[in-house]
């Protein structure tokens, strides 16, 4: 047996991702996923009434607020069979748009572009010549004039002086992995600065038009709360839909001119990484932003793909899609939970049984983990931006097409080789592919404003209708699908009522971090985190830099955080088992 | 108007008593009313958004669940200082920023507020579940009177309320 390396942040924050690997041979030979805490939103839900649920599925975790929200309304709503108003609809997406573009935003630059990015090493770097090669791909971003540039290169300076680095005391600076040049280096410090300014301005759409960040108020099942009247200053109105553009316009330039470059040129410069880490191959997305009240058409694309094999795309054009309900489950073979092994969502258990402890860098036990593991067909899947943009590309999208081209072509000018869409079944592949689709996000979000506004200009001010009106009693059951930031989210709802008053009697959430970081079943199928670890290389494994670049390459996000001040140094000793 | 000051309660509130930080900013909220200029808001667990909220401010108060050498309910203050004094934990994944990590962030872009104060309390259970302790509930009235101690110490008047406002603390609402 290799050596084992436990990656497991629970030493000192409660709650999340570990990772462990077997490294043999300067290599992953295997390796495993668990998260460290039990989630049970479902057991919070059942009894409430289904129209209070969204506000506390947003609550499960606080990166992923909005699209937990306009999962759980669209679950009920399609369990009742509600056609909500089109401006609901259409202020759905541009906020889930404005949320999407600030999340692809924030995990590149915040999490992962330090995986990539030396900032030490941007010290050596010459800002003119860094201005000059922003300059030679035809970028027109302000912030890579040379006197920004330089000042960002004294600001870094006068940090490292202090002997104090600060939020960066634990990068991985000089290791050998490293490799861009010092100039890309200063590019992307300086823009890991100007993404906080982006971020704000994306935050401030979703406030505008969700009344308030980070958790939105004005969704309801039915439709939304936000009371259009373009004379009211109370109301929806048409300064606030100006203020709304001009942020979306804001945060489209960036992703433009800053976020997709940066990730062309970090491939170009690691073109190993565009080897490792594709893992599972089959892949699912979900439709998503409609374009009209029945639901019929959607501007994002779904589909399935099997083995990596991109000539047979079977697409996914439904929210009503008999396959997905039939043929998604949940396997608790390696979970810490008791009951049947396999089972449908509406029908799904929570029952937590806790094992005991798994102690670091020892062989992993039966069961090792809190997340269950989801499957299609009985098959892992990979969820995620990749596989929508995989999916797209292949159907002849336009706006995928156009800026994976744009993203493929500019790698491949930077490193002087062709690159095809294969490359993207990779590490640097699934963040090529998340900054695609937040260009294809952002055109979209300023597509869907302007349906938003000529809708309202036609005199349509509707915005809700009352799911107790018409209701007869029974038991329903819906979907929610989603395709979230990290890929295709799902909330399943069983709904009884006496025709007055509704209760939910069974609530699933199967998020996009289960499909991605579920382990294995009872079949032993790795899931997609495990499986794309395999074969990465580990060139010292007391820093596996390697290791965390494919596992932030998914943006995991385990819902959620305890994350208790330590200001002491104290730990609190937990038991798990409830 | 963009805000000057800011009390951010941080924390889940479907996880036990990591709901303190939310439940006192929304009691402080309806006992004590506050200037325009200063924000209170219920961020819940807001990851790498930390920073975006707390950048450019001159002050902030947060409130959140501590660790700490004591029993459950005690309230604990801790200065910008002491907050910074240990090392960042190394991210995995967009929850691991704490509020730690997003000042020193702030701090490297240079927009993090002078005076930092945290408002802590220890608590008994975080597990998942709706439910405050009832050590930490007692020390809800205490850390509300702490935080509006600390707006009056950065030259903010506060008003109280009489009688006070309900608080809004809608995930305590029975089910069904």
């Amino acid at each position: 047996m290799g050596k084992l390396i436990t990656i497991d942040p629970v030493t000192r924050i409660e709650g999340h991702l570990r990772i462990d690997v077997e490294v043999d041979g300067g290599a992953v030979k295997n390796a495993w996923s668990s998260g460290t805490m039990w989630r049970g939103i479902e057991t919070i839900l059942q009894g409430r009434d289904p129209r209070d649920a969204w506000v506390f599925t947003q609550r499960i975790c606080g990166v992923c607020t909005t699209v937990h929200a306009i999962a759980s309304v669209r679950s009920v709503e399609n369990a009742l069979g509600l056609e909500i108003p089109l401006n609901a609809q259409l202020i759905r997406n541009v906020i889930m748009s404005a949320h999407a573009l600030h999340d692809h935003i924030v995990h590149f630059y915040a999490l992962s572009a330090l995986d990539w990015v030396d900032v030490v090493a941007a010290l050596k770097a010459d800002p003119e010549k860094a201005a000059n090669l922003a300059d030679s791909l035809g970028l027109e971003w302000p912030g890579n004039s040379k006197h920004q540039l330089k000042a960002v290169k004294e600001k870094v300076a006068g940090f490292v002086a202090t002997g104090q680095l600060g939020i960066f005391t634990n990068g991985y600076w000089g290791h050998p992995a490293m490799k861009l040049s010092p100039e890309v280096n200063l590019l992307a410090v300086a823009h890991y600065l100007q993404a906080l300014d982006v971020q704000r301005k994306a935050n401030q759409v979703v406030a505008i038009l969700g009344s308030k960040t980070p958790n939105i108020q004005n969704l309801a099942v039915g439709g939304v709360a936000n009371a259009i009247n373009l004379d009211s200053a109370a109301a929806l109105n048409m300064e606030k839909l100006y203020q709304v553009k001009t942020l979306l316009e804001e945060v489209v330039t960036f992703v433009q001119q800053v976020y997709l470059p940066d990730v062309a040129a970090i491939a170009a410069s690691y073109p190993d990484w565009l080897k490792y880490g594709a893992g599972v191959t089959n892949y699912l997305a979900v439709p998503d932003m409609p374009t009209d009240a029945k639901m019929t058409q959607f501007d994002l694309p779904g589909g399935i793909i099997w083995n990596g094999d991109l000539s047979n795309v079977k697409p996914v054009t439904s929210w009503n899609d008999d396959y997905l309900k039939q043929n998604v489950t949940e396997s608790i073979a390696r979970a810490y939970y008791e009951g049947d092994t396999i089972r449908q969502p509406w029908e799904g258990q929570t029952n937590p049984k806790y094992t005991g402890d798994w102690k670091a860098e020892t062989p992993a036990p039966e069961k090792y983990t809190w997340v269950k593991a989801p499957r299609l067909e009985g098959k892992p899947v990979q969820v995620g931006p990749l596989a929508q943009v995989l999916v797209g590309y292949v159907n002849g999208h336009e706006s995928i097409k156009k800026w994976a081209d744009w993203c493929l072509g500019t790698a491949g000018k930077i490193a002087g080789v062709k690159l095809g869409p294969a490359v993207l079944h990779s590490t640097l592949g699934r963040h090529a592919a998340r900054a695609i689709r937040a260009a294809t996000m952002g055109e979209l979000a300023l597509k869907h404003w302007k349906l938003l506004v000529e809708n309202i200009g036609r005199g349509d001010t509707a915005i809700f209708v009352d799911p107790m009106k018409n209701l007869k009693p029974g038991t329903y059951k819906g979907v929610g699908f989603h395709e979230a930031p990290r890929g295709t989210l799902s909330h399943w709802a069983v709904i009884e009522t006496d025709g007055k008053t509704m209760k939910l009697a069974n609530y699933q959430a199967v998020v996009p971090s289960t499909w991605n970081a579920g382990p294995r079943d009872a079949k032993d199928q790795l899931g997609p985190y495990e499986k794309s670890l395999v074969g990465n290389p580990i060139a010292d494994p007391k820093l596996p830099l390697e290791a965390l670049r494919t596992i932030h390459s998914f943006d995991p996000c385990l819902a959620c955080a305890i994350h208790t001040v330590d200001a002491e140094g104290e730990e609190i000793s937990r038991v798990k088992v409830l | 108007m963009n805000p000057r000051i800011a009390v951010i309660g941080i924390g889940n509130v479907l996880t036990g008593d990591d709901a303190v930080g939310p439940h006192v900013v929304r009691v402080f909220e309806a006992s004590y009313a506050v200037p325009a200029d200063v924000q209170v808001m219920d961020a819940g667990t807001p990851g790498y958004d930390l920073t975006a909220f707390v950048a450019g401010l001159e002050g902030l108060v947060l409130v959140d669940a501590v660790k700490a050498r004591a029993a459950p309910g005690a309230l604990r203050v801790y200065g910008k200082e002491q907050l910074l004094g240990k090392s960042p934990v190394l991210a995995v994944s967009p929850h691991e920023p704490g509020v730690r990590e997003a000042l020193l962030n702030a701090e490297f872009m240079g927009v993090a507020p002078a005076v930092v104060r945290l408002v802590g309390v220890v608590p008994a259970n975080v597990e998942t579940g709706i439910a405050l302790s009832a050590e930490v509930r007692a020390a809800i009235p205490e850390a509300v009177a702490q935080v509006a101690r600390e707006l009056e110490a950065l030259g903010v008047p506060v008003t109280e309320r009489v009688p006070p406002a309900e608080a809004d603390l809608w995930w305590e609402k029975p089910r069904g």
